[in-house]
Formats: C-alpha cells, structure tokens, sequence
C-alpha cells in the first residue's frame, strides 16, 4: 500500500533546485537580519546577494529559526493532499529549527509529521530528504534516514574562524585552534558533535588534508562539494573527486545565506553519507 | 715501571680540588671562549654552556668529603650530565663519564692510571658522538690523553707532570684546530669548545701545584646567570611543596628511594650513587617524604618551595588556566624566548615552556624538570634551536617517562611541529606527522653579525645585516628588506604560500612596516603574515610554507 506523504526541510539544507521540484520537497526558509532588515534564506536574498553585502556589512548578520507558527502553516497546507510527513532538519546542535518544527506539528491535528533532528548541516541534510522521498511509506522513509543519521559527514575548510566564533558555535581552546596564529582549521561535523579535524597553516595543504581524510573514509553512498564563494576551488576538487571516482556523481553545491553567516566567504565542505 | 719515591696519588679528596680549581679557572676566562665564536651570529655561548655544565659536575662534589677518587668522579660525571649544555657541554658530560667509568672502584690514582683515565675519557666522547669531527673539542680530548700518556711512561712521572702534559698537549692540539677545520680558519679563530678544555685542564693543574684550593675565588666568581625559567601549567589542586635534598649515607637502593618516594607526589627524581643520592619530588606533605629519607642517611642541601605559591604567579603573570589532560596522554615541552613566542606556543596547547633558546642554552635538567612536572607519562620535547639539540638528546635516557625528541632546529619548525599535534593521535603517529612538518617549512634568520668573518663562501662584516636560510648562513647585506628578499629569492617564491615573519625586540615599527611592505610588492603571490615574536638577537625570524 502506498502512502501519499510529504518530505519537509529547511533552508540550510541547501537542496539542489532540481531535486526540490523533482521530488516536490518543502523547504522551509531560516532568516538573515541585517540589523533590524529581515530576509528568508534563498528567499528575499541570493546566495551573491548574500555575499556581497556580507563583504561591506559594517557589523555580522545575525540568523534566526522559522518560527513553529511558520511550520505549521506549512504542515497545515500539506494536510490538505498528504497522508503525512517526514521533516528532516539542521542538526539540533547549530539550531533551533529541528525544535520549531517539533512545536509546529503538535499544533496541526489529525496529521502525521515526522520531525527528524538530522544532526548535521548542509546538503547531508538534502541527501537524507532524497532518500526519504524514495521510500514508498513514511515509516519506511523515517527508518531509512534514521538509520542514515550516524553516517553523515560535513567536512569543512574554513578561511577563518570569526564568523563560527562570533556566532558561538565554536570555543577556541576546545578547538585547540591558537589565539595568535592564523591557523586553517578542518573541521568535522559528524554525530552530532563539531571536532576539529586537523589544522594547518596553508590553504592548499588544507584542501590536501580534507581529500586525504575524506578517502580515508571511503566507501560512500553520496557525496557533494560544497562552497561559498569559492567556486574554483570547489570545481577542482570535484574534477579531482571524479577523477578518483569515476563511478560516483559529484555535484558542487553553494553553502546557503544562513550557513554563510557562520561560516563565512571562502569555505569549501566535503559533504557526504558514508556506506 | 715503579717510581722509587713515594709520590702522591690522584685520591678523592684531590680530584676534588683540582675540579674546583678548573671550575674556578674557567669561570675567570669563559667570556674569552665566548669570544671565539665561528659563527657570527649571536650563538649559544659555549664558554657560558661548558662553565654551566662544570659548574654543575662540581656541585655535588663540592659537598661530598670522599676519599676515594671513584666517588668523586662519580658524582663529577653524574653532575655534569644533568646540567649538560649545548654541544660542548654534552661532550664534556661524556668526558667526565668516560673518566668515572676509567676510575671505577679505585680510591687513588697513579699517573699512569690518571693518564688511562685521560684517555679512556677521549675515548668516551668520541664513541658518544655520532660523526666525530677533528679539529674540535674531541681532539684536543685525544691529544690531552696522549700526552699525558707520555708524560706517565717517564721514569720520574708524577700527578702534577701527567696533568701539565696533559694542558700542555690541548693547547697544542687546540693551536692546531685552524687546519683542521675551514670553519675556523675562514673565522680566524680556534675551536672553542677545545680552548675550554684546555682551560679546565689548566686549572686543575693550578689547583693540583698550588698548597690551597681557592675555595673563596670561585664563590667570589660565581657568574651570576639566570636560570633558565620554567613556566609551568599545573593542576588545579597544585602539587604542593616542590622537594629537594641530597642523602648521604651507605649502599643507598636509589630504585627502592625511588620506589617509596614515587608513592608520595609527583615529578620524582632520584638519582645518584650508593653513597649520595639526590631527590626531587612535588609533595603534598614534605613532612613524610623528609622523615622517609631520614632512615637512609644524612640530608644535605634541604630545600622545599611552595610550589601552589609558584603556581599562582604563574597563573597570574601567564593568565593561563589548568587544562584537562588530553586524551592521548601525550604531553609537549618546548623550548621558547620571547614574550610573543612564548604566547604563540601557549596558544597553540604547548604544556610547558622552558625559556631559553639562542644564547641561553637551557640545560638537560631544566628541560628534565620540565618534562617530570607534567601529568604524562609520554611526552614530546621540542628544542627549536640547533643548539638545544645536544642537551635535549641527553634527556631522554634520564627520565622513567618516554620522551620523544622532535629535532627542530628552529622556531619555524616548532611551530610547524606543534600545529601538526593532534590530541586524538597516539605519540608515536603524531612524532611521525610532527617531523614532517618540521622537515617541510622553511627558515630564515635576520640578524646583525658580531664580527668579521667569512662563512659558507659569504664574506661578512661586523654589524652587516645577515640572513640564514635554515641555519646556513647565505646573505649579507645592508638592510633587513633586502637581505630577506634574497633569501626569499633564494628559496623560490613561486614554491611557497605563505610567509609569516616573527618579529624580533630590536626591529622597529618602521622596520616591519617596510619589510611587510617589500615583500609584498617583490612577491605579490605571497600571503604575508605578522607576529611579535619578542626574540632576541633576530629581529626577524620568517617562516616559510
């Protein structure tokens, strides 16, 4: 018996357009506030939009969460054609989002949500969405991305620590990153948890180390590159990626507003579910 | 052949005078040693490092009254291993030891015997030494012996003949080093570390003619040097009363002191002979650990600090905070001068600084103290210094904690070395990835030469600007920016990223500013990168990746 159900997510999922219409997956939108001006990610501003006013903001965006009312108005319009639905979210950890969609649903009767905290960020998130829009039934779309949930892995490069750390979802000393040096700092986001990785004091044998350690964790079902600003960069590891590869897809992704506002410009990720 | 009169033997009493007659003798000439420095750079010193090396072979000795020539040895050839300093000093260590091993169990020596001995520690430093290298301190070691080999086949020999033919025949061999070695014809000068050898020889043989020891000279004359300064990050409970004695007494079980004292605090230490042993323990309750040694013998030299006092200041002036012990188990001990540098190595999760570096060697035991005060049993040891290496070599045998010796032979290449330790990692895979770095980033060195010389093909004025590349001196010139170009030039700009320039005490704000400015505009696809090192002597250090 097929059932007819929904796949919810957020924002900063960065889910392909393609894949968005394909599967008809809900993307719920984070907000940036520029002071008090408010945009919906991908929404009320682009990606370069984004960017570019980043570069020449006097002080850091700051980012908020849908509110449960805004999920559950959602949740309500899909009740309309849908027997239910799964909504897969930013990692519990970095947001509040996985939490608002949790409140939203108790608030719309008679309809089945889901909310999956997916403890992780990015397009790990998009792939756990195209996995539960494969299924057949929402319990079967539900037990494969809960079984996905230990394998996610968000591997990320970035130019700097100000914005992780300005938005505190970093301490420095616990990630034995120096205060003086201008260290590049590998970072992995895995299980719920953000470790550092490695660090070094270049940018190329950084990209070096992120290649090395994602082959060290190889095999996987799916991976993506991902970048903000850096599009060059992204397309060479990719192109190395698929060279090594050959088997595999390798899309190159762009990192959202809202995730750009914590990590900042010039960040590469290495994103993927391993096997 | 037996002398017919009754000469006198070299006993323990003796030998002790004439060590505190060489330590004496050489602490009145070392700033000579100093002065004959290859390089010219601002070196580590090596008359400083062999005098705070004797000093330290003479410093149980002075408070020992055995008559048998093999104790004092004994303690001469201890001593002096655990205050080893730089290259000489560590060969002088090894000198001493192969003397005590020479001596072993006679109470009196004759001048034939006192001639083996002679020899036999020429020996030692050679084999210790892993590319033995003429025309330094080891030769004149050799030649010291030979002549005092001589001088004992003579039918009248006596102590005081052996001793003179000995200093006569290492200041020969030291006036001979020049042809020996193009370093220091090129330098114009003999080998240091040779003269000083010949000093403490001279000295002894002062000591040995003259009726009285000039006990009250060598206080008198003492230099004042600091000691080097462990900075320490210790737990938060504080380790108590840092304690220090010396037992005197009769077959003294060090394993089984040590056994006993280990149950009672941290960082023990305790060393020595059947007859003399020194402890080192940071003790919550000295009380127990003073009665304990009490039972083997006589104390001596008593000393206990407060070391949660110690540890309060450090965390006042460092502003640091106790950490939680890593999940490796692996410690890591540098060796750092310089406020920024001090900083930058905090910074980067270093757990103790032993400061010193260029012209302040720190000794084996300063880097030993620091490597026992941590709460690991594993822990890596990073000198950043060339001349570092030769003592830090000597620590690793000393201490029950395995140590691994990352050789960096610059501040570069401890940074380097650091950044790459991870937590995660075991000691073994981390020394493996802490070298590869170390090997991978580039050096250059900026500083003023103290003298005329010529060195690597590179003609040098006293007070010319001149840049090392890793230590090899390559560049001379008249200012920082354009002697750093070279280097960089040198090196191959287009192969490397990133520079990042430390910045030295005597370099002014204008200095770096054109310095940031020149390399810039000369290497535009360079990142550069600035900070205040603090270091002495080199107002730049540049790191190259």
């Amino acid at each position: 018996m097929t059932q007819k159900f929904a796949v919810v997510t957020d924002s900063t999922a960065d889910l392909p357009d393609e894949w968005r219409s394909r599967y008809g997956i809900e993307v719920v939108p984070l907000k940036v506030l520029f002071g008090t001006e408010t945009f919906r990610d991908g929404v009320d501003m682009t990606n370069e939009q984004f960017f570019a006013r980043l570069a020449t903001a006097t002080s850091l965006p700051t980012t908020s969460a849908p509110s449960p009312g805004e999920f559950a108005e959602v949740y309500e319009r899909l009740a309309r054609d849908h027997d239910g639905c799964v909504s897969i979210h930013i990692g519990a950890q970095l947001s509040a989002t996985a939490e608002a969609a949790r409140v939203g649903a108790s608030s719309v009767d008679g309809f089945k949500v889901e909310v999956i905290d997916s403890q992780t960020v990015s397009m790990p998130v998009a792939f756990l969405c195209r996995v539960a829009a494969e299924c057949d039934t929402l319990d079967a779309a539900v037990a494969a991305v809960t079984q996905r949930l230990p394998n996610t892995r968000v591997l990320a490069l970035l130019d700097t620590l100000r914005y992780l750390e300005m938005g505190g979802r970093l301490n420095r000393a616990q990630a034995m990153i120096g205060t003086m040096l201008d260290l590049k700092p590998l970072l992995l986001v895995a299980g719920a948890e953000i470790k550092p990785v490695d660090r070094v004091r270049t940018r190329s044998r950084a990209i070096g180390r992120m290649v090395e350690f994602f082959r060290n964790d190889l095999p996987v079902e799916t991976l993506a590159v991902m970048h903000a600003q850096a599009p060059d960069e992204a397309d060479e590891i990719a192109a190395r990626l698929r060279k090594e590869l050959p088997d595999m897809e390798v899309p190159v992704g762009q990192i959202g507003c809202v995730l750009g506002t914590h990590t900042g410009p010039k960040t590469l990720g290495l994103v993927y579910l391993k096997k | 052949m037996v002398a017919t009169t009754k000469a006198i033997g070299v006993d323990g009493p003796l030998f002790k005078r004439a060590l505190l007659g060489s330590l004496s003798w050489l602490a009145s000439n070392h700033e000579e040693v100093n002065r004959l420095n290859v390089f010219p750079v601002p070196d580590g010193d090596t008359g400083t490092n062999m005098l705070l090396t004797l000093q330290s072979a003479v410093e149980d000795v002075k408070e020992s009254n055995a008559a048998e020539v093999s104790k004092i040895a004994k303690l001469a050839s201890h001593g002096s291993l655990m205050g080893a300093r730089g290259n000489s000093g560590v060969i002088l260590s090894q000198i001493f030891r192969g003397f005590a091993r020479a001596v072993e169990g006679r109470s009196s020596l004759t001048p034939a015997e006192l001639a083996a001995a002679f020899e036999e520690a020429a020996n030692a430093a050679y084999r210790a030494v892993n590319k033995p290298t003429e025309g330094t301190i080891l030769t004149v070691a050799r030649e010291a012996g030979r002549a005092a080999a001589t001088a004992a086949a003579a039918p009248d020999a006596t102590v005081p003949r052996v001793i003179a033919a000995a200093a006569a025949g290492a200041r020969s061999a030291v006036q001979k080093t020049p042809s020996q070695l193009q370093i220091l014809r090129d330098a114009g000068v003999v080998d240091a570390g040779g003269f000083g050898l010949q000093l403490i020889l001279e000295g002894m043989l002062k000591s040995v003619e003259e009726s009285e020891p000039a006990f009250t000279a060598i206080e008198a004359k003492k230099p004042v040097i600091p000691a080097a300064q462990i900075a320490l990050d210790l737990p938060e409970g504080g380790w108590g009363y840092c304690t220090e004695f010396l037992i005197e007494g009769n077959n003294l079980d060090t394993e089984l002191i040590r056994d006993q004292i280990e149950a009672l605090g941290n960082s023990v230490l305790v060393v020595g002979e059947p007859e003399l042993v020194k402890v080192h323990v940071h003790t919550d309750d000295p009380t127990r650990v003073i009665n304990l040694a009490n039972g083997y013998g006589k104390l001596l030299k008593l000393n206990v600090g407060d070391m949660s006092t110690q540890h309060r200041r450090i965390l006042e002036t460092e502003g640091g905070q106790p950490v939680a012990p890593r999940p490796n188990g692996v410690g890591i001990v540098a060796v750092v001068a310089g406020r920024g540098l001090v900083d930058i190595f905090r910074g980067l999760g270093i757990d103790a600084i032993i400061e010193g570096g260029q012209t302040m060697n720190p000794s084996t035991q300063d880097m030993l103290n620091a490597i026992e005060s941590l709460p690991y049993d594993e822990v890596i040891l990073l000198p950043n210094n060339r001349n570092v290496i030769p003592a830090a070599k000597q620590v690793v045998g000393l201490t029950k904690k395995k140590v691994h010796l990352v050789e960096t032979r610059s501040v570069p290449q401890g940074v380097s070395a650091v950044v790459a330790f991870r937590p995660d990692r075991s000691g073994d895979e981390n020394v493996r990835a802490m070298k590869a770095e170390a090997d991978r980033v580039q050096t250059i060195e900026v500083t003023h030469a103290i003298r005329d010389t010529r060195s690597n093909g590179v003609k040098v004025r006293k007070g010319d600007v001149i840049g090392l590349i890793n230590n090899k001196l390559e560049f001379a010139g008249a200012d920082y920016a354009q002697v750093v170009k070279q280097a960089l030039g040198k090196l191959g700009p287009d192969s490397y990223e990133l520079v990042t320039v430390y910045r030295g005490e005597q370099a002014s704000d204008a200095e770096m500013a054109t310095l940031e400015s020149e390399i810039r505009s000369q290497y535009p696809g360079l990142e550069v990168e600035v900070q205040q090192g603090g270091q002495q002597h080199y107002p730049f250090i540049l790191s190259v990746e």
